[in-house]
């Protein structure tokens, strides 16, 4: 097992910089998921870390060794790629065996090696059939047997679960899971899928535009957001965002006043982005200071649970309500409740989470 | 007692499947019409080039004469067929079509192949496109150009590779005059002509190969000697097979402008083939009917060719040509 540390890593195409300055210690045995929208810039991170990519600045380092200039076959790392990049021609024992034929392992060695990864996986019915006759979920289980028979220092995902449907993306982000706590290797995995990332990280590194916006436990970043984009960007239905003015004592907005948590201190006036996360709407009328006003216009069933799309003043939410099933009362203005203590406060400029005093 | 108010029996007559047959094939006509309409000039060519001549083909039965038409001409059965068998010339021509077909798909297929693969390892974009036009520039220049340049080079007195025999202070060779050098030659110049816009067809094969398989390949440890073996070669196989499927179905196609180009009687024994026969007996001595009946046994054998190599090519390795 090893620790990957990026110091100021940089990546320029020509005059292109995608990726301004990334630094990230990645700790041994930890599972960590780079997430951000397209074009972010982590699935050049990641493959930078495999050595498919060169290194335009900054430092590298896999187990405290410098990695730069290091070919990517001796940084004792495996990769498991979108579409599974599965030899088409060779069934699933000669793919899973090829990176160990490359290394010239013994035959005998090879063969323990792929039937007890095989049965690992559940493959062990699979070793003669080639890619084209599994299923999606058994050719992603290939790709990651042909990782772990290699028993590298730092496995690389990227994207891993994105060709697959739904309920197959559920199954298998479990045995990706359950797989990295018995081996305990060291994990980087790219996914743009915030429901991946929440679920599978030790910890998470949200990246926007080249950059890391914030890095923490899946809990930390849902919780306490740095800024609007970490806020917008995880959680499902994302954080309701609305603009607002502090008060002396608490948030304008839509026209309404909401109390918070904290003191305002002299920041009365000050344009604000007020944050509300869907589930943290109570469907019940709190007190006058704050209770909000909502216009319901869309109900969305989930089975238990309901989505409410709302309009609140000028702007539309989103809520997320225990309904039992029951929806056929949810419907014209309701009186909304939301906990002071679960409001977040951005400043209206910048976009950075606001801190109330004491 | 048969009760008359039940419903009507719900299986479909033959004629009410037909019927709806017909109308979702006009349906799909009148919908789809524009494509059929950008399909007809090719049809209109095979009916015109390819099927339509094939009416002739019953003179290679018939003992044919331009006065009587073909209509008019008695039929005589395979007494044509009887008489090129008996013919030790056409026998020959028979022999080196094969031969050098042979050679050609021994030393002519790979080397568009080779050549494919050698363009995919060169890095510098630049190098490679020049590469790659010096290489296609022969397909372009006429057959006889190409002829008059092999004739030059290949020159007792002032051909370039004589001149090289004469430095090393060898004799000049004839090598146009001599059957033994007839087969290099002519199976060198094809190389020289066609490899480099042959290998076109493996390029663009090779660029379908997803570039994941190469990068894990690369994080795996394989070098590009092993990439080109263990994943390019495997990846490009059904286009191979596929375009040596074709290949075979032309095996008695020996470039005819060619061979007439540069064989000369001297060299016939080795040169002769059946197309080249076919044009001396049916153009130049008028025997149409025995020429439709070599080109007929040439056509034969190509088909049965191309259908084993199609079959075969289906058992063993799920490519085909259809």
């Amino acid at each position: 097992m090893a620790g990957v540390s990026l110091r100021s890593i940089i990546k320029r195409y020509g005059a292109l910089q995608v990726v301004h300055g990334i630094d990230l210690e990645v700790a041994e045995q930890e599972f960590v998921v780079l997430v951000g929208p397209s074009g972010c810039g982590k699935s050049t991170t990641l493959r930078m870390i495999a050595g498919l990519e060169d290194i335009s600045e900054g430092e590298l380092s896999i187990d405290g060794r410098f990695m730069n200039r290091v070919a990517p076959k001796d940084r004792d790392v495996a990769m498991v790629f979108q579409n599974y990049a599965l030899y088409p021609h060779l069934n699933v024992a000669d793919n899973m065996a090829f990176g160990l034929r490359i290394r010239r392992m013994p035959k005998d060695q090879i063969a323990t090696t792929i039937s007890e990864t095989a049965e690992i996986l559940g493959l062990t019915d699979y070793l003669d059939r080639r890619p084209a006759d599994l299923s999606g979920g058994q050719r992603q289980r290939v790709a990651m047997g042909r990782a772990i028979v290699r028993h590298p220092k730092v496995f690389l995902f990227d994207e891993p679960l994105s060709n697959l449907d739904a309920k197959l993306r559920t199954q298998m982000r479990a045995e990706i899971k359950r797989l990295h706590n018995r081996l305990g290797v060291t994990s980087i995995y790219v996914t743009h899928d915030q429901v991946e990332a929440m679920t599978l990280a030790d910890r998470i590194v949200v990246m926007n535009d080249g950059r890391i916006e914030q890095v923490g436990t899946p809990m930390e970043l849902f919780n306490n957001p740095v800024n609007t984009f970490v806020a917008g960007f995880l959680g499902s239905p994302p954080m309701n965002q609305v603009k607002g003015v502090l008060t002396e004592t608490g948030a304008r907005i839509g026209g309404m006043d909401v109390s918070l948590n904290g003191a305002i201190n002299g920041h009365a006036g000050r344009d604000v982005i007020v944050g509300i996360r869907p589930e943290h709407v109570m469907l019940e009328p709190g007190d006058a200071t704050s209770s909000l006003p909502i216009e319901l216009d869309l109900v969305e069933p989930l089975g238990s649970e309901a989505l409410l799309h709302a309009r609140f003043g000028q702007d539309n939410m989103v809520f997320k309500a225990d309904t039992n099933g029951e929806i056929a009362h949810l419907s014209g203005v309701k009186q909304v409740h939301v906990p002071a203590d679960l409001i977040k406060l951005f400043d209206a400029e910048t976009g950075r989470a606001l801190e109330l005093g004491a | 007692m048969v009760d008359q108010t039940s419903s009507p029996p719900k299986v479909r007559t033959d004629e009410a499947l037909k019927t709806d047959r017909l109308t979702r094939t006009l349906d799909h006509f009148r919908r789809e019409w524009q494509i059929y309409a950008m399909l007809l000039p090719t049809i209109i060519w095979f009916v015109v080039f390819l099927y339509k001549p094939m009416y002739g083909l019953q003179i290679a039965f018939k003992d044919y004469s331009i006065f009587r038409g073909v209509q008019g001409s008695p039929w005589i059965g395979l007494e044509h067929f009887q008489t090129l068998f008996a013919n030790d010339s056409f026998i020959r021509a028979v022999r080196n079509t094969i031969t050098i077909s042979f050679y050609n798909l021994l030393f002519g297929f790979p080397a568009p192949i080779i050549l494919a693969l050698m363009f995919n390892e060169i890095l510098h974009a630049t190098y490679k496109r020049t590469a790659q036009t010096i290489v296609y520039l022969p397909h372009f220049i006429s057959s006889v150009i190409i002829a008059g340049i092999v004739i030059t080079a290949f020159s007792p007195t002032v051909g370039v590779i004589n001149t090289v025999l004469g430095w090393l202070g060898m004799d000049s060779i004839y090598f146009l005059t001599q059957p033994e050098w007839f087969r290099p030659i002519f199976v060198g110049t094809g190389i020289w002509q066609e490899a480099g816009f042959g290998s076109i067809v493996f390029l663009a094969a090779i660029a379908g190969v997803n570039p994941s398989l190469y990068e894990s390949a690369v994080v795996d440890g394989a070098n590009r000697w092993q990439m080109m073996w263990k994943i390019t070669i495997p990846s490009i196989l059904p286009t191979i097979l596929i375009m040596l499927i074709i290949r075979i179905g032309n095996v008695m196609e020996v470039s005819f402008e060619l061979v007439i180009l540069l064989y000369q009687p001297a060299t016939y024994e080795t040169a002769d083939v059946v197309n080249t026969w076919v044009y001396r007996q049916g153009l130049q001595s008028g025997q149409y009917d025995l020429a439709a009946a070599a080109g007929l046994f040439n056509a034969v054998v190509a088909f049965v060719l191309v259908m084993t190599a199609n079959t075969l090519s289906r058992r063993f390795s799920r490519t085909s040509l259809w």
